[in-house]
Protein backbone atom coordinates (compact mmCIF):
# COMPACT_ATOMS: atom_id res chain seq x y z
CA UNK A 1 0.00 0.00 0.00
CA UNK A 2 1.24 3.06 -0.61
CA UNK A 3 2.21 5.41 2.33
CA UNK A 4 0.18 8.05 0.89
CA UNK A 5 -3.03 5.92 1.43
CA UNK A 6 -2.13 4.92 4.72
CA UNK A 7 -2.30 7.68 6.72
CA UNK A 8 -5.75 10.00 6.60
CA UNK A 9 -5.46 13.38 5.66
CA UNK A 10 -6.58 16.10 8.16
CA UNK A 11 -10.05 16.48 9.12
CA UNK A 12 -12.40 17.65 11.15
CA UNK A 13 -15.69 16.43 13.40
CA UNK A 14 -17.48 18.60 16.23
CA UNK A 15 -20.13 17.03 18.15
CA UNK A 16 -22.48 19.47 20.32
CA UNK A 17 -24.95 18.42 22.61
CA UNK A 18 -28.24 20.62 23.30
CA UNK A 19 -31.84 20.84 23.45
CA UNK A 20 -33.98 22.18 21.25
CA UNK A 21 -36.29 24.21 24.14
CA UNK A 22 -33.04 26.17 25.06
CA UNK A 23 -33.02 29.70 23.93
CA UNK A 24 -30.55 30.23 22.11
CA UNK A 25 -30.26 26.80 20.12
CA UNK A 26 -27.47 27.35 17.97
CA UNK A 27 -28.53 24.03 15.15
CA UNK A 28 -30.79 26.98 13.59
CA UNK A 29 -27.02 28.93 13.35
CA UNK A 30 -25.06 26.21 11.65
CA UNK A 31 -27.92 25.35 9.54
CA UNK A 32 -28.31 28.97 8.27
CA UNK A 33 -24.70 29.59 7.69
CA UNK A 34 -24.14 26.22 5.44
CA UNK A 35 -25.76 27.98 2.36
CA UNK A 36 -24.99 25.20 -0.24
CA UNK A 37 -26.39 21.80 0.40
CA UNK A 38 -26.68 19.06 -2.23
CA UNK A 39 -28.08 16.52 -0.31
CA UNK A 40 -30.29 15.94 2.63
CA UNK A 41 -30.64 12.55 3.55
CA UNK A 42 -33.17 11.34 6.59
CA UNK A 43 -33.10 8.34 8.73
CA UNK A 44 -36.04 7.11 10.62
CA UNK A 45 -35.63 3.80 12.63
CA UNK A 46 -38.53 1.88 13.16
CA UNK A 47 -40.56 3.26 10.64
CA UNK A 48 -42.29 1.58 7.30
CA UNK A 49 -43.57 4.73 5.52
CA UNK A 50 -43.11 8.44 6.39
CA UNK A 51 -45.40 9.97 8.28
CA UNK A 52 -48.06 12.16 6.16
CA UNK A 53 -47.11 15.57 7.70
CA UNK A 54 -43.32 14.97 6.65
CA UNK A 55 -44.49 13.75 3.40
CA UNK A 56 -46.53 16.00 2.47
CA UNK A 57 -43.31 18.37 3.34
CA UNK A 58 -40.92 16.50 1.70
CA UNK A 59 -43.27 16.66 -1.55
CA UNK A 60 -43.93 20.45 -1.21
CA UNK A 61 -40.31 21.74 -1.33
CA UNK A 62 -40.67 23.00 -4.51
CA UNK A 63 -37.68 23.14 -7.16
CA UNK A 64 -34.47 25.29 -8.42
CA UNK A 65 -33.41 26.29 -11.02
CA UNK A 66 -30.45 26.12 -13.56
CA UNK A 67 -29.27 28.83 -15.28
CA UNK A 68 -26.76 28.27 -18.39
CA UNK A 69 -24.29 30.99 -19.29
CA UNK A 70 -25.07 33.72 -17.21
CA UNK A 71 -22.65 36.16 -17.31
CA UNK A 72 -21.64 37.13 -13.72
CA UNK A 73 -21.98 41.30 -13.74
CA UNK A 74 -25.86 40.47 -13.81
CA UNK A 75 -25.25 39.89 -10.23
CA UNK A 76 -23.86 43.96 -9.87
CA UNK A 77 -26.79 45.97 -11.58
CA UNK A 78 -28.65 47.27 -9.36
CA UNK A 79 -32.11 46.08 -10.89
CA UNK A 80 -30.82 42.73 -9.71
CA UNK A 81 -29.55 44.33 -6.26
CA UNK A 82 -32.99 45.60 -5.69
CA UNK A 83 -35.12 42.79 -6.07
CA UNK A 84 -33.55 40.28 -5.05
CA UNK A 85 -30.82 40.52 -2.76
CA UNK A 86 -32.41 43.22 -0.79
CA UNK A 87 -35.57 40.78 -0.14
CA UNK A 88 -32.71 38.24 0.96
CA UNK A 89 -32.76 34.45 1.33
CA UNK A 90 -31.61 34.33 -2.61
CA UNK A 91 -28.83 31.79 -3.25
CA UNK A 92 -26.87 31.19 -6.71
CA UNK A 93 -23.67 28.46 -6.83
CA UNK A 94 -21.82 27.93 -10.32
CA UNK A 95 -22.39 25.01 -11.47
CA UNK A 96 -20.12 22.07 -12.91
CA UNK A 97 -17.16 24.15 -11.55
CA UNK A 98 -14.43 22.22 -10.03
CA UNK A 99 -13.61 24.16 -6.98
CA UNK A 100 -9.67 23.10 -7.47
CA UNK A 101 -9.21 24.10 -11.07
CA UNK A 102 -12.06 26.13 -12.63
CA UNK A 103 -13.17 29.42 -11.63
CA UNK A 104 -16.00 29.43 -9.52
CA UNK A 105 -18.53 31.88 -8.05
CA UNK A 106 -21.57 32.07 -5.67
CA UNK A 107 -23.74 34.42 -4.31
CA UNK A 108 -24.57 34.30 -0.37
CA UNK A 109 -28.29 35.81 1.12
CA UNK A 110 -25.98 38.36 2.53
CA UNK A 111 -25.73 39.79 -0.18
CA UNK A 112 -21.82 38.65 -0.80
CA UNK A 113 -20.61 37.65 -3.92
CA UNK A 114 -17.83 35.11 -3.27
CA UNK A 115 -15.09 34.40 -6.26
CA UNK A 116 -12.74 31.62 -6.40
CA UNK A 117 -10.69 32.09 -9.49
CA UNK A 118 -7.27 30.76 -10.32
CA UNK A 119 -4.35 32.63 -10.76
CA UNK A 120 -4.55 33.56 -14.58
CA UNK A 121 -7.76 35.02 -13.89
CA UNK A 122 -7.32 37.09 -10.67
CA UNK A 123 -4.31 38.54 -12.28
CA UNK A 124 -6.56 39.54 -15.55
CA UNK A 125 -9.45 40.46 -13.34
CA UNK A 126 -8.45 43.28 -11.49
CA UNK A 127 -10.11 42.93 -8.49
CA UNK A 128 -8.21 42.57 -5.02
CA UNK A 129 -8.74 39.04 -3.19
CA UNK A 130 -7.03 37.04 -1.10
CA UNK A 131 -4.63 34.38 -1.60
CA UNK A 132 -6.07 31.16 -1.30
CA UNK A 133 -5.18 29.54 2.12
CA UNK A 134 -4.79 25.99 0.43
CA UNK A 135 -2.50 26.81 -2.27
CA UNK A 136 0.21 26.48 -0.93
CA UNK A 137 3.28 29.02 -0.88
CA UNK A 138 3.07 29.95 -4.37
CA UNK A 139 -0.59 30.99 -4.74
CA UNK A 140 -2.15 29.20 -7.71
CA UNK A 141 -5.72 30.49 -6.41
CA UNK A 142 -7.47 33.59 -5.22
CA UNK A 143 -10.56 34.19 -3.33
CA UNK A 144 -12.24 37.60 -3.60
CA UNK A 145 -15.57 38.65 -1.91
CA UNK A 146 -17.67 41.35 -2.96
CA UNK A 147 -20.44 42.98 -0.72
CA UNK A 148 -23.06 43.65 -3.36
CA UNK A 149 -25.53 45.17 -0.43
CA UNK A 150 -22.43 47.95 0.59
CA UNK A 151 -23.76 50.90 0.52
CA UNK A 152 -20.25 52.45 -1.05
CA UNK A 153 -21.82 50.92 -4.36
CA UNK A 154 -24.19 53.23 -5.73
CA UNK A 155 -23.75 53.55 -10.04
CA UNK A 156 -21.60 56.17 -10.18
CA UNK A 157 -18.85 55.31 -7.29
CA UNK A 158 -15.70 54.07 -8.23
CA UNK A 159 -15.56 51.32 -6.84
CA UNK A 160 -19.08 50.32 -8.77
CA UNK A 161 -17.09 51.37 -11.55
CA UNK A 162 -14.43 49.21 -11.15
CA UNK A 163 -16.19 46.37 -10.33
CA UNK A 164 -18.63 46.56 -13.66
CA UNK A 165 -15.40 47.56 -15.90
CA UNK A 166 -13.84 44.26 -14.79
CA UNK A 167 -16.67 42.25 -14.89
CA UNK A 168 -18.04 43.69 -18.41
CA UNK A 169 -15.35 44.29 -20.14
CA UNK A 170 -11.79 43.42 -18.70
CA UNK A 171 -12.71 39.38 -18.41
CA UNK A 172 -16.09 38.65 -18.87
CA UNK A 173 -16.66 35.61 -16.90
CA UNK A 174 -19.53 33.29 -17.23
CA UNK A 175 -21.04 30.67 -15.51
CA UNK A 176 -23.96 27.86 -15.03
CA UNK A 177 -25.75 28.64 -12.14
CA UNK A 178 -27.95 27.31 -9.82
CA UNK A 179 -30.58 29.61 -8.05
CA UNK A 180 -32.82 28.82 -4.73
CA UNK A 181 -34.95 31.64 -3.51
CA UNK A 182 -36.83 30.89 -0.56
CA UNK A 183 -39.10 33.90 -0.91
CA UNK A 184 -41.14 31.99 -3.31
CA UNK A 185 -42.40 34.02 -6.58
CA UNK A 186 -41.22 31.37 -9.50
CA UNK A 187 -42.34 34.03 -11.90
CA UNK A 188 -39.81 36.56 -10.98
CA UNK A 189 -36.35 34.57 -11.64
CA UNK A 190 -38.54 33.19 -14.87
CA UNK A 191 -39.07 36.67 -15.96
CA UNK A 192 -35.92 38.53 -15.08
CA UNK A 193 -33.48 36.32 -16.55
CA UNK A 194 -35.58 35.48 -19.56
CA UNK A 195 -33.06 36.26 -21.71
CA UNK A 196 -30.96 33.36 -20.52
CA UNK A 197 -31.70 29.53 -20.64
CA UNK A 198 -33.92 28.85 -17.14
CA UNK A 199 -34.56 25.33 -16.34
CA UNK A 200 -36.87 24.64 -12.64
CA UNK A 201 -35.43 21.06 -11.28
CA UNK A 202 -37.37 19.70 -8.84
CA UNK A 203 -36.21 17.55 -6.15
CA UNK A 204 -35.02 14.16 -6.30
CA UNK A 205 -36.73 12.14 -3.55
CA UNK A 206 -35.52 8.44 -3.16
CA UNK A 207 -36.69 6.19 -0.20
CA UNK A 208 -35.91 2.95 0.83
CA UNK A 209 -36.67 0.78 4.38
CA UNK A 210 -33.78 -1.16 5.41
CA UNK A 211 -35.09 -4.31 6.94
CA UNK A 212 -33.47 -5.86 9.72
CA UNK A 213 -30.42 -3.43 10.91
CA UNK A 214 -28.70 -3.06 14.30
CA UNK A 215 -29.22 0.22 15.57
CA UNK A 216 -26.83 1.49 17.68
CA UNK A 217 -28.39 2.51 21.25
CA UNK A 218 -28.07 6.41 22.09
CA UNK A 219 -28.91 8.59 25.09
CA UNK A 220 -29.40 12.17 24.78
CA UNK A 221 -27.47 12.65 28.01
CA UNK A 222 -24.34 11.03 27.49
CA UNK A 223 -22.30 12.03 24.73
CA UNK A 224 -19.18 10.19 24.95
CA UNK A 225 -21.43 6.76 25.70
CA UNK A 226 -21.12 4.71 28.94
CA UNK A 227 -19.78 1.27 27.63
CA UNK A 228 -22.27 -1.62 27.89
CA UNK A 229 -24.84 1.22 27.95
CA UNK A 230 -24.81 3.69 25.05
CA UNK A 231 -22.68 4.42 22.25
CA UNK A 232 -20.24 7.57 21.86
CA UNK A 233 -21.29 10.25 19.44
CA UNK A 234 -18.16 10.33 17.69
CA UNK A 235 -18.44 6.28 17.21
CA UNK A 236 -22.07 6.20 15.34
CA UNK A 237 -20.89 8.87 12.97
CA UNK A 238 -19.54 6.80 10.21
CA UNK A 239 -22.53 4.45 10.92
CA UNK A 240 -25.49 7.15 9.73
CA UNK A 241 -23.45 7.95 6.67
CA UNK A 242 -22.96 4.04 5.80
CA UNK A 243 -26.55 3.86 6.76
CA UNK A 244 -28.09 6.18 4.45
CA UNK A 245 -25.94 4.91 1.94
CA UNK A 246 -27.46 2.09 2.07
CA UNK A 247 -24.19 0.24 2.45
CA UNK A 248 -24.00 -3.58 4.46
CA UNK A 249 -22.57 -3.04 7.87
CA UNK A 250 -22.80 -6.64 9.00
CA UNK A 251 -19.08 -6.97 8.01
CA UNK A 252 -16.98 -9.19 9.62
CA UNK A 253 -13.61 -8.57 10.99
CA UNK A 254 -11.33 -10.62 8.53
CA UNK A 255 -13.41 -8.80 5.69
CA UNK A 256 -10.62 -7.16 3.18
CA UNK A 257 -12.87 -4.29 1.86
CA UNK A 258 -14.46 -3.15 4.99
CA UNK A 259 -14.52 -4.03 8.52
CA UNK A 260 -17.15 -1.37 9.51
CA UNK A 261 -19.86 -2.62 11.89
CA UNK A 262 -22.63 -1.30 14.10
CA UNK A 263 -20.75 -0.12 16.99
CA UNK A 264 -21.99 -1.70 20.22
CA UNK A 265 -24.21 -1.49 22.06
CA UNK A 266 -26.89 -2.43 19.24
CA UNK A 267 -30.39 -3.28 18.91
CA UNK A 268 -31.86 -5.24 16.13
CA UNK A 269 -34.68 -3.00 14.17
CA UNK A 270 -37.11 -4.57 12.34
CA UNK A 271 -37.03 -2.19 9.33
CA UNK A 272 -35.90 1.96 9.15
CA UNK A 273 -36.87 4.41 6.51
CA UNK A 274 -34.39 6.11 4.92
CA UNK A 275 -35.57 9.05 2.44
CA UNK A 276 -32.62 11.49 0.50
CA UNK A 277 -33.33 14.33 -0.89
CA UNK A 278 -31.13 15.40 -3.99
CA UNK A 279 -30.97 19.15 -5.31
CA UNK A 280 -30.52 22.65 -3.63
CA UNK A 281 -31.82 22.79 -0.91
CA UNK A 282 -31.70 25.65 1.11
CA UNK A 283 -31.15 26.00 4.79
CA UNK A 284 -34.69 27.59 5.45
CA UNK A 285 -36.20 24.22 3.65
CA UNK A 286 -33.58 21.97 6.20
CA UNK A 287 -35.03 23.74 8.65
CA UNK A 288 -38.45 23.25 8.39
CA UNK A 289 -37.58 19.06 7.92
CA UNK A 290 -36.14 19.50 11.62
CA UNK A 291 -39.30 21.48 12.79
CA UNK A 292 -41.09 18.54 11.32
CA UNK A 293 -39.11 16.13 12.67
CA UNK A 294 -39.40 17.40 16.21
CA UNK A 295 -43.26 17.25 15.56
CA UNK A 296 -42.13 13.24 14.42
CA UNK A 297 -42.06 12.57 18.41
CA UNK A 298 -45.17 14.31 19.49
CA UNK A 299 -46.65 10.70 19.49
CA UNK A 300 -45.09 7.73 21.10
CA UNK A 301 -42.65 6.16 18.68
CA UNK A 302 -40.48 2.62 19.26
CA UNK A 303 -37.39 4.82 18.66
CA UNK A 304 -35.83 6.91 21.14
CA UNK A 305 -34.32 9.19 18.01
CA UNK A 306 -34.41 9.98 14.25
CA UNK A 307 -31.27 11.59 12.37
CA UNK A 308 -31.14 13.86 8.97
CA UNK A 309 -27.92 14.02 7.24
CA UNK A 310 -27.14 17.38 5.03
CA UNK A 311 -24.22 17.23 2.48
CA UNK A 312 -22.92 20.73 1.33
CA UNK A 313 -21.51 20.70 -2.89
CA UNK A 314 -18.51 19.51 -2.32
CA UNK A 315 -17.37 22.32 -5.29
CA UNK A 316 -18.65 24.99 -3.52
CA UNK A 317 -16.39 28.05 -3.01
CA UNK A 318 -17.67 27.94 1.01
CA UNK A 319 -18.68 25.70 3.76
CA UNK A 320 -19.93 27.84 6.58
CA UNK A 321 -20.54 31.63 6.17
CA UNK A 322 -17.83 32.62 4.12
CA UNK A 323 -14.97 30.26 5.23
CA UNK A 324 -13.18 29.43 2.19
CA UNK A 325 -13.78 25.60 1.29
CA UNK A 326 -10.83 23.21 -0.70
CA UNK A 327 -11.31 19.85 -2.29
CA UNK A 328 -8.50 18.21 -1.61
CA UNK A 329 -9.39 14.49 -1.64
CA UNK A 330 -12.94 14.73 -1.24
CA UNK A 331 -14.52 17.93 -0.42
CA UNK A 332 -16.61 17.22 2.11
CA UNK A 333 -18.55 19.73 4.29
CA UNK A 334 -21.55 17.96 6.01
CA UNK A 335 -23.35 17.84 8.90
CA UNK A 336 -25.98 15.58 10.97
CA UNK A 337 -28.67 15.69 13.35
CA UNK A 338 -29.54 13.31 15.71
CA UNK A 339 -33.06 14.32 17.26
CA UNK A 340 -34.10 12.51 20.55
CA UNK A 341 -37.45 12.49 21.34
CA UNK A 342 -36.97 14.18 24.87
CA UNK A 343 -36.38 17.44 22.02
CA UNK A 344 -32.72 17.38 22.87
CA UNK A 345 -30.33 17.30 19.62
CA UNK A 346 -26.91 16.09 18.61
CA UNK A 347 -25.25 18.08 16.09
CA UNK A 348 -22.12 16.69 14.15
CA UNK A 349 -20.12 19.36 11.84
CA UNK A 350 -17.75 18.04 9.41
CA UNK A 351 -15.37 18.65 6.80
CA UNK A 352 -12.28 17.43 5.25
CA UNK A 353 -8.73 18.80 4.48
CA UNK A 354 -9.08 21.91 2.95
CA UNK A 355 -11.51 23.60 5.11
CA UNK A 356 -11.62 25.77 8.25
CA UNK A 357 -13.05 24.84 11.85
CA UNK A 358 -16.88 25.32 11.71
CA UNK A 359 -18.22 27.25 13.71
CA UNK B 1 92.07 69.15 -9.12
CA UNK B 2 94.82 69.89 -11.30
CA UNK B 3 94.98 66.38 -12.41
CA UNK B 4 91.57 66.59 -13.74
CA UNK B 5 91.59 66.87 -17.42
CA UNK B 6 89.05 68.90 -19.30
CA UNK B 7 87.43 67.03 -21.51
CA UNK B 8 85.52 69.33 -23.61
CA UNK B 9 88.43 71.44 -24.38
CA UNK B 10 89.42 71.62 -27.88
CA UNK B 11 92.15 69.05 -28.95
CA UNK B 12 95.32 69.85 -29.58
CA UNK B 13 96.65 70.26 -32.67
CA UNK B 14 99.28 67.55 -32.68
CA UNK B 15 97.10 65.11 -31.52
CA UNK B 16 94.45 65.60 -34.19
CA UNK B 17 96.91 65.36 -36.80
CA UNK B 18 98.08 62.27 -35.25
CA UNK B 19 94.73 60.46 -35.38
CA UNK B 20 93.79 62.51 -39.12
CA UNK B 21 91.17 64.51 -37.91
CA UNK B 22 89.72 67.91 -39.03
CA UNK B 23 90.00 70.47 -36.79
CA UNK B 24 87.47 73.08 -37.35
CA UNK B 25 86.79 76.31 -36.14
CA UNK B 26 84.46 76.95 -33.44
CA UNK B 27 82.04 78.90 -35.51
CA UNK B 28 82.27 76.26 -38.33
CA UNK B 29 81.41 73.40 -35.97
CA UNK B 30 78.41 75.33 -34.38
CA UNK B 31 77.62 75.98 -37.66
CA UNK B 32 77.61 72.50 -38.61
CA UNK B 33 75.95 71.34 -35.91
CA UNK B 34 72.65 73.46 -36.65
CA UNK B 35 72.60 72.03 -40.23
CA UNK B 36 72.94 68.61 -39.32
CA UNK B 37 70.15 69.16 -36.74
CA UNK B 38 67.77 71.02 -39.06
CA UNK B 39 68.15 67.81 -41.32
CA UNK B 40 67.42 65.41 -39.13
CA UNK B 41 64.75 67.05 -37.61
CA UNK B 42 62.68 68.42 -39.76
CA UNK B 43 60.31 70.15 -37.53
CA UNK B 44 62.55 71.85 -35.72
CA UNK B 45 61.96 75.04 -37.40
CA UNK B 46 60.94 78.03 -35.06
CA UNK B 47 62.58 76.88 -32.30
CA UNK B 48 66.56 77.54 -32.97
CA UNK B 49 68.75 74.65 -32.46
CA UNK B 50 70.24 75.94 -28.95
CA UNK B 51 66.89 76.22 -27.40
CA UNK B 52 66.16 72.28 -28.82
CA UNK B 53 69.53 71.15 -27.38
CA UNK B 54 68.67 72.51 -23.83
CA UNK B 55 66.30 69.23 -23.65
CA UNK B 56 67.94 66.52 -22.59
CA UNK B 57 66.68 63.51 -25.02
CA UNK B 58 66.67 64.28 -28.40
CA UNK B 59 65.00 61.27 -30.83
CA UNK B 60 66.66 61.59 -33.53
CA UNK B 61 65.82 59.28 -35.58
CA UNK B 62 61.92 58.45 -35.05
CA UNK B 63 60.23 60.98 -35.97
CA UNK B 64 57.26 61.14 -33.34
CA UNK B 65 53.91 62.07 -35.27
CA UNK B 66 52.35 64.25 -32.51
CA UNK B 67 48.64 62.68 -32.25
CA UNK B 68 46.09 64.86 -32.55
CA UNK B 69 43.82 64.48 -29.95
CA UNK B 70 40.27 64.84 -29.80
CA UNK B 71 39.46 67.36 -26.38
CA UNK B 72 36.59 66.51 -24.93
CA UNK B 73 33.46 68.19 -25.24
CA UNK B 74 32.88 70.36 -22.59
CA UNK B 75 31.72 67.70 -20.12
CA UNK B 76 27.77 67.60 -19.48
CA UNK B 77 26.11 66.98 -15.93
CA UNK B 78 26.41 63.41 -14.63
CA UNK B 79 23.33 61.27 -14.29
CA UNK B 80 23.39 61.74 -10.55
CA UNK B 81 23.51 65.85 -11.26
CA UNK B 82 20.72 65.45 -13.56
CA UNK B 83 18.67 63.73 -11.17
CA UNK B 84 19.44 66.19 -8.30
CA UNK B 85 18.45 68.96 -10.48
CA UNK B 86 14.85 66.77 -10.84
CA UNK B 87 15.52 67.24 -14.66
CA UNK B 88 13.76 63.73 -15.02
CA UNK B 89 10.98 64.81 -13.25
CA UNK B 90 7.52 66.14 -15.67
CA UNK B 91 6.40 69.23 -13.39
CA UNK B 92 2.44 69.32 -12.65
CA UNK B 93 1.26 71.54 -14.89
CA UNK B 94 2.76 69.61 -17.88
CA UNK B 95 1.25 66.50 -16.62
CA UNK B 96 -1.69 67.12 -19.37
CA UNK B 97 -2.85 63.78 -21.85
CA UNK B 98 -3.71 66.04 -24.80
CA UNK B 99 0.38 67.57 -24.45
CA UNK B 100 1.29 64.31 -25.60
CA UNK B 101 -0.86 62.80 -28.40
CA UNK B 102 1.22 64.63 -30.53
CA UNK B 103 4.38 62.31 -29.36
CA UNK B 104 1.83 59.07 -29.80
CA UNK B 105 1.58 59.91 -33.30
CA UNK B 106 4.79 60.31 -33.59
CA UNK B 107 5.44 57.05 -31.74
CA UNK B 108 2.94 55.29 -34.68
CA UNK B 109 4.64 56.59 -37.06
CA UNK B 110 7.96 55.64 -35.91
CA UNK B 111 6.55 51.98 -35.86
CA UNK B 112 4.85 52.28 -39.48
CA UNK B 113 8.08 52.42 -40.50
CA UNK B 114 9.84 50.69 -39.09
CA UNK B 115 7.72 47.52 -39.25
CA UNK B 116 7.34 48.72 -43.23
CA UNK B 117 3.60 49.98 -43.70
CA UNK B 118 1.98 47.08 -40.75
CA UNK B 119 -0.11 46.25 -43.61
CA UNK B 120 -2.97 43.63 -42.25
CA UNK B 121 -0.66 40.33 -43.95
CA UNK B 122 2.45 41.30 -42.16
CA UNK B 123 3.45 38.63 -39.96
CA UNK B 124 2.31 38.93 -36.62
CA UNK B 125 6.02 37.68 -35.20
CA UNK B 126 7.85 39.87 -37.20
CA UNK B 127 5.77 42.84 -35.72
CA UNK B 128 6.95 41.23 -32.42
CA UNK B 129 9.99 40.88 -33.04
CA UNK B 130 10.60 44.79 -34.13
CA UNK B 131 8.35 46.13 -31.01
CA UNK B 132 10.31 44.08 -28.65
CA UNK B 133 13.20 46.43 -29.59
CA UNK B 134 11.38 49.32 -30.30
CA UNK B 135 11.59 52.74 -28.15
CA UNK B 136 8.60 52.69 -26.76
CA UNK B 137 8.02 56.26 -25.43
CA UNK B 138 4.63 57.41 -26.86
CA UNK B 139 2.92 54.13 -26.98
CA UNK B 140 0.21 53.80 -25.66
CA UNK B 141 -0.17 50.89 -23.38
CA UNK B 142 -2.27 49.10 -20.59
CA UNK B 143 -2.04 46.94 -18.01
CA UNK B 144 -3.26 43.59 -19.14
CA UNK B 145 -2.12 41.19 -16.49
CA UNK B 146 -0.73 42.07 -13.09
CA UNK B 147 0.09 40.20 -9.70
CA UNK B 148 -1.34 43.61 -8.10
CA UNK B 149 -4.22 43.60 -9.36
CA UNK B 150 -5.02 47.59 -9.10
CA UNK B 151 -2.67 47.94 -11.49
CA UNK B 152 -4.45 46.32 -14.14
CA UNK B 153 -6.68 48.03 -16.64
CA UNK B 154 -4.06 51.07 -16.54
CA UNK B 155 -3.97 52.52 -19.88
CA UNK B 156 -1.37 55.84 -21.21
CA UNK B 157 1.13 56.91 -23.03
CA UNK B 158 4.84 56.08 -22.13
CA UNK B 159 6.47 59.17 -21.32
CA UNK B 160 9.51 57.52 -19.68
CA UNK B 161 11.38 54.00 -19.37
CA UNK B 162 13.92 53.08 -16.64
CA UNK B 163 15.01 49.71 -16.28
CA UNK B 164 12.69 49.00 -13.53
CA UNK B 165 9.54 51.05 -14.26
CA UNK B 166 7.49 53.00 -16.96
CA UNK B 167 5.50 56.14 -16.27
CA UNK B 168 2.37 57.00 -17.94
CA UNK B 169 0.37 59.30 -18.40
CA UNK B 170 -3.57 58.38 -18.31
CA UNK B 171 -6.60 59.76 -19.63
CA UNK B 172 -7.10 61.09 -16.21
CA UNK B 173 -4.19 63.69 -16.42
CA UNK B 174 -2.53 61.43 -13.62
CA UNK B 175 1.05 60.38 -13.74
CA UNK B 176 1.26 56.70 -12.87
CA UNK B 177 4.56 54.82 -12.62
CA UNK B 178 3.97 51.38 -13.30
CA UNK B 179 6.82 48.63 -12.20
CA UNK B 180 7.63 46.12 -15.25
CA UNK B 181 7.72 43.42 -12.80
CA UNK B 182 5.01 41.24 -12.46
CA UNK B 183 3.16 43.07 -15.17
CA UNK B 184 2.20 42.07 -18.69
CA UNK B 185 1.45 44.70 -21.36
CA UNK B 186 -0.65 44.86 -24.27
CA UNK B 187 0.03 47.86 -26.85
CA UNK B 188 -2.08 47.95 -29.79
CA UNK B 189 -1.26 49.14 -33.12
CA UNK B 190 -3.10 49.51 -36.36
CA UNK B 191 -5.32 46.27 -35.08
CA UNK B 192 -2.02 44.37 -33.86
CA UNK B 193 -2.30 43.38 -30.59
CA UNK B 194 1.07 42.51 -28.39
CA UNK B 195 1.80 41.65 -25.05
CA UNK B 196 4.92 42.35 -23.50
CA UNK B 197 5.90 40.36 -20.51
CA UNK B 198 7.42 43.46 -18.45
CA UNK B 199 9.01 41.18 -16.22
CA UNK B 200 11.54 39.85 -19.23
CA UNK B 201 11.74 43.80 -20.51
CA UNK B 202 13.52 44.71 -17.12
CA UNK B 203 16.29 46.83 -18.61
CA UNK B 204 16.98 50.70 -20.09
CA UNK B 205 16.17 51.44 -23.57
CA UNK B 206 19.05 51.85 -25.03
CA UNK B 207 20.08 48.28 -23.96
CA UNK B 208 17.19 46.91 -24.69
CA UNK B 209 17.24 47.62 -29.15
CA UNK B 210 21.08 45.63 -28.72
CA UNK B 211 19.53 43.08 -26.56
CA UNK B 212 18.62 39.29 -28.29
CA UNK B 213 15.74 38.01 -27.29
CA UNK B 214 15.31 34.27 -26.93
CA UNK B 215 11.75 32.60 -27.77
CA UNK B 216 10.63 30.97 -24.40
CA UNK B 217 7.40 28.38 -24.67
CA UNK B 218 5.30 29.75 -21.81
CA UNK B 219 5.74 31.86 -19.53
CA UNK B 220 4.80 32.69 -15.69
CA UNK B 221 3.99 36.64 -15.66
Amino acid sequence: MLPVLQTCPRHLLVCEKSSFLQNRARYTNHVETHCFNYAVSILLPECGHLPGKLKSMIDGLGSYYLVKDLPLHEFITQEFRDKFLKKGLFYALSYNTRIDQDNAACLLPTGKLILSVEKDTYEELGLQGKQSLYSGKKATRYFISIDLLDDGLYPDSNKFQRLRWSLVEKKPLKFDFLFAWDILDISTINTYFSKYNVKEYPFKISSTVLKDLLCPVLKSRDLNGKGGESCSAAGIFEWLGAVSNNIDCNNQAYNFTSTLCCPDPNVLVEQAYVCTITGFITPLKILQLIQQLREYFDEPKLSPWASLMVHGFADSPVSWREREHGFFKGGENLYSLVVFNNEDYWIYLAVGTHDDCPP
Amino acid sequence: MSHVIDIYKTLPLKDATEFGLEIQAPKKANAFVSSFMKRCLPNLKKVTADEFLERKAVVLEHVHKKKKRKRNKSKGLTSKERREMKLFEIKADQQRYEMFLPLHDLWKQYIRDLCNGLKPETQPQMVQNKLLKADLHGALVMVFKSKCPSYVGLTGIILQETKHVFKIITKEDKLKVVPKLNCVFSVEIDGFITYIYGSKLQMRASERSAKKFKAKGSLDL
